[in-house]
C-alpha cells in the first residue's frame, strides 16, 4: 500500500514537473534558446496569482488564465525587445543573457515582494479524499489534470492552427517560412510568450503545493532541463511524460534509497539518457 | 562638462571615503559581520543585521564604550554573503584584513557560523556568533569562538520531557531532519533523548536541504501510524511539510513539533488556520523578566524592535543583539582592543541581558533550555521549559476534525 500511495505521489508531482518543463521544451527546440530565466518566470507567474489570490481576492484556479495572460505579455516583450537580439546567435550567448536574465528577475523579486516565504493557500489547499485506500490530495490532482490539459492544448496548436504551423516551419526553415509570409522576429516572440505563459501556469500550481521565495527559480530551472532532455523537444506529451518519470524516480529513490538522493537520481537519468539516446535532443519538430 | 562634473564629484566622493575612517579610527571599535541579506536565508538573516544595529546604536546612544580611560563608539561593517557559505568565508578574510575591523559577528546558521568561525579563529580574532547552534562547531577547541544559541543536540530535549508527562505519552516517534550541520547535529542529540526516555524510534528519516516535496516520507510516518513527529530543518520546508500533511492526511496520534519556523510571525501569516496545534520552542520569548543594561528589558527591546523595523523580533534577533553587548561588556572589562585580552574577557564573562544570563561554557558556548511553544488560535503559547507553563491543546486533532 505504501508502495501504490508513493508512486501515485510521484505521478501526480511529475505532471506539475512536465508543465514546468513545457514551456522551456518549446522555447528550446523552436527558438533553439536554453533559458536559464525559466525557473524565474516560472516564479514570477507564482507571484502573480499569489497576488490576485491575496489582494484581488480571486479563486487561485481561476487566477491561473490570467497569470497565462500577464506571463504571455512579459515572454512576449522579453523576446521581441531582448531576446531577439541574439536568437541566431550562439548558444554561449543565449545562455550568458538568459542567466543574467535569472539574476536580474531574481533580484528584483527580492526588492519588490521581499524574501518572505509566500504561499497560496485557498481553504481547499489540504484537501483530499481516499480512493482504494490510498490519499489522493485534491490540489495536486487538479495541477496534474491542468498539466495535461495544457500538453493537449500545445499540441493542438503546434499540429493544427495555423499559428502552430508556423511557428514549426519556422523552426525547420527559416527562408522557407520567410517566404510564405511570417515575420519571424514577432513569431519568435509569440512563441517565447506561450513559453512563459505555460511558465507562469507552473507557478500558479507550484505556489499552492509548496512555498514561493524569489529563490526558487534556479532549482525550477535545473529540473525543467533535465525533464526538457529526457522528455525530448518534440512533442508536449512526451515532456509530460518525462516529468511524471522523474517524478516517480524521485519518489522510488526517497523510498529506496533516501530522500537526499533523489536529485542525484534525477540528474543521475540526464546523463544515462544523454549517453544512451544522443540524439533525443535534436529537434525534429 | 557634465561629464567632467561627474568625474569630480566621484573622485571628491572616493576621497572623502578614504579620508573618513582615518579621522575617526582613533575612537571607533568596528565590529564586521557578514549576513545573509539577499538569497535563500535572507528571511532569517535580516534579524542579524537589525539587531546588531539597534544594539550598537543603543549602546552608542548610551555614550559608547569605556575602555581603559578612553569611550569609544562602536560601529558595525556588514556584508551581504548573498546565503553564499563561500563567499561568507571570503568576505571575513576581507573583513579583518582589508577593512580591518577589530572584532567579529556572526553569520545565520549553523553551516555558515562553522565555516566562518575557522578564519576567526585563524587570525585570532574573537567571533561572537548568535546564528550557528550545531555543536561542531564547538567540539574543535576554539579558542576565538563564542555562540549565543544553545547546543543543537539538546534542542529536543525540554519537548522529549514534555512528552513524558503528557497523557498519553507517546511511544513511538517519527524524527525527520535536513542534511545540513545542524539539523544533523540535531538529529544526533534527538535520538540520544529518545532512548533515554525510552520512545520508540519508529521512522528516522533526512532529507536534503532545500526540498520542497515530503510526500515520501509523510507516506511512510503515515503508514508506521506513529504517536508523535519530530522534525528539524528550515522554515520553507516546515511551512511545505505542514501543507503537505494536510494534503496526504497526516494525523500523529499526539503531536507534531518543529525546531524552527513556530515562533514567527512569518509562519503563521503563510499558514493561517492550518498553523494551530503545531508545536516549536524557542530560547528567547520577549519577558519583562528579562533585564539588560541598554533597553531597561527584553518585552521594551521587542518594542522598539518593531517600532524600527517594523516586524517583530524572534529569538535570532535578541540572540545577536546580546553578541554586540558581550564585545560591549568584554571590553569595558578588558580594558584594552587586544584581541586577546578581549577573548579572556568574553570567556570569563556574566551578565543578565535581554536575551538571557550570558555565561560562556569552556567550549565556548552558551547553556540555555529551550521553551516549548504550541500556536493555539493563531497565537504563540509557551507551554513548558522545566514544567508546564500553559496548558498544551493535546492531542492535536486530526486534519478534518478541527
Amino acid at each position: 500500500m505504501v508502495l501504490a500511495q508513493i508512486l501515485l505521489n510521484g505521478i501526480l508531482l511529475g505532471g506539475l514537473y512536465g508543465l514546468m518543463a513545457l514551456g522551456m521544451a518549446l522555447v528550446w527546440g523552436v527558438l533553439n534558446i536554453v533559458n536559464l530565466s525559466h525557473g524565474a518566470l516560472i516564479m514570477l507567474g507564482g507571484y502573480v496569482v499569489y497576488y490576485l489570490f491575496t489582494i484581488g481576492g480571486i479563486d487561485p484556479f481561476v487566477a491561473l488564465p490570467i497569470a497565462m495572460l500577464v506571463m504571455f505579455a512579459v515572454g512576449f516583450l522579453l523576446q521581441y525587445y531582448l531576446l531577439n537580439l541574439v536568437v541566431r546567435s550562439k548558444m554561449l550567448n543565449t545562455l550568458l543573457i538568459t542567466f543574467g536574465l535569472d539574476v536580474v528577475l531574481t533580484y528584483l523579486a527580492q526588492l519588490t515582494f521581499s524574501a518572505d516565504f509566500r504561499t497560496i493557500n485557498p481553504p481547499y489547499a489540504g484537501a483530499n479524499f481516499a480512493l482504494f485506500g490510498l490519499t489522493v490530495p485534491s490540489v495536486r490532482l487538479a495541477a496534474f489534470v491542468v498539466a495535461i490539459v495544457l500538453a493537449a492544448a500545445l499540441w493542438f496548436l503546434l499540429h493544427r492552427m495555423a499559428l502552430g504551423r508556423a511557428i514549426r516551419a519556422t523552426a525547420q526553415n527559416l527562408v522557407a517560412a520567410r517566404l510564405y509570409g511570417v515575420n519571424p522576429s514577432v513569431l519568435y516572440a509569440v512563441t517565447f510568450g506561450i513559453g512563459t505563459a505555460l511558465a507562469g501556469a507552473a507557478g500558479g500550481l507550484y505556489g499552492m503545493i509548496a512555498n514561493l521565495t524569489p529563490y526558487i527559480g534556479a532549482s525550477l530551472t535545473a529540473k525543467s532541463f533535465v525533464i526538457a532532455i529526457i522528455g525530448g523537444l518534440s512533442n508536449p506529451f512526451y515532456v509530460i511524460f518525462g516529468g511524471i518519470f522523474v517524478g516517480i524516480a524521485e519518489s522510488l529513490t526517497a523510498l529506496y534509497i533516501g530522500p537526499t538522493y533523489s536529485d542525484v537520481i534525477s540528474f543521475g537519468l540526464l546523463v544515462v539518457v544523454l549517453v544512451l539516446r544522443p540524439n533525443r535532443t535534436l529537434r525534429t519538430s | 562638462m557634465k561629464k567632467q562634473i561627474g568625474l569630480a564629484g566621484i573622485a571628491a566622493l572616493v576621497a572623502a571615503s578614504l579620508l573618513a575612517p582615518a579621522a575617526q579610527a582613533e575612537d571607533v571599535i568596528t565590529l564586521g559581520a557578514s549576513v545573509q541579506l539577499t538569497g535563500t536565508n535572507a528571511n532569517t538573516g535580516r534579524y542579524y543585521k537589525d539587531a546588531y544595529q539597534l544594539a550598537i546604536d543603543k549602546i552608542n546612544a548610551a555614550g559608547g564604550v569605556k575602555v581603559g580611560d578612553k569611550t569609544y563608539q562602536l560601529k558595525l561593517d556588514v556584508l551581504d554573503n548573498q546565503s553564499d557559505v563561500n563567499l561568507s568565508v571570503r568576505q571575513y578574510v576581507q573583513l579583518i584584513s582589508a577593512d580591518k575591523v577589530n572584532f567579529l559577528l556572526g553569520p545565520f546558521a549553523s553551516n555558515f557560523a562553522l565555516s566562518d568561525s575557522s578564519v576567526a579563529e585563524k587570525y585570532q580574532i574573537p567571533m561572537v556568533q548568535g546564528g550557528g547552534a550545531a555543536t561542531q562547531i564547538y567540539t574543535r577547541g576554539y579558542k576565538y569562538v563564542f555562540g549565543t544559541l544553545p547546543p543543537a543536540d539538546d534542542y529536543y530535549a525540554s519537548t522529549i520531557e514534555m512528552m513524558g508527562k503528557m497523557n498519553p505519552a507517546p511511544k513511538s516517534v517519527a524524527l525527520v531532519a535536513a542534511d545540513d550541520s545542524f539539523d544533523v547535529s540535531v538529529a544526533k542529540g534527538t535520538r540520544k533523548h529518545l532512548a533515554d526516555a525510552g520512545m520508540k524510534l519508529a521512522v528516522d528519516e533526512t532529507f536534503r536541504e532545500g526540498s520542497a516535496d515530503f510526500s515520501t516520507i509523510l507516506t511512510q510516518v503515515k503508514a508506521a501510524n506513529v504517536d508523535a513527529i519530530l522534525w528539524t530543518g528550515h522554515e520553507t520546508e516546515a511551512l511545505n511539510f505542514i501543507r503537505q500533511m494536510k494534503g496526504l492526511n497526516v494525523n500523529p496520534n499526539g503531536l507534531y513539533a518543529f525546531t524552527v519556523g513556530v515562533p514567527t510571525a512569518d509562519f503563521r501569516k503563510a499558514l493561517g488556520p492550518d498553523a494551530n496545534y503545531a508545536y516549536g520552542m524557542t530560547s528567547w520569548l520577549p519577558n519583562p523578566s528579562l533585564k539588560d543594561k541598554w533597553f531597561g528589558d527584553a518585552a521594551q527591546f521587542a518594542a522598539e524592535y518593531k517600532a524600527k523595523f517594523n516586524y517583530s523580533p524572534d529569538y535570532h534577533a535578541a540572540s545577536g543583539a546580546a553578541d554586540v553587548e558581550t564585545f560591549a561588556m568584554a571590553l569595558e572589562k578588558a580594558g584594552s582592543l587586544d584581541p586577546k585580552k578581549v577573548r579572556d574577557a568574553i570567556a570569563g564573562i556574566s551578565f543578565d541581558s535581554l536575551y538571557a544570563n550570558i555565561k560562556y561554557g569552556a567550549d565556548g558556548q552558551i547553556v540555555l533550555p529551550q521553551v516549548v511553544v504550541q500556536i493555539q488560535n493563531d497565537k504563540l503559547v509557551p507551554i513548558y521549559t522545566t514544567d508546564f507553563i500553559n496548558k498544551a491543546q493535546y492531542p492535536t486533532p486530526a486534519w478534518d476534525k478541527r
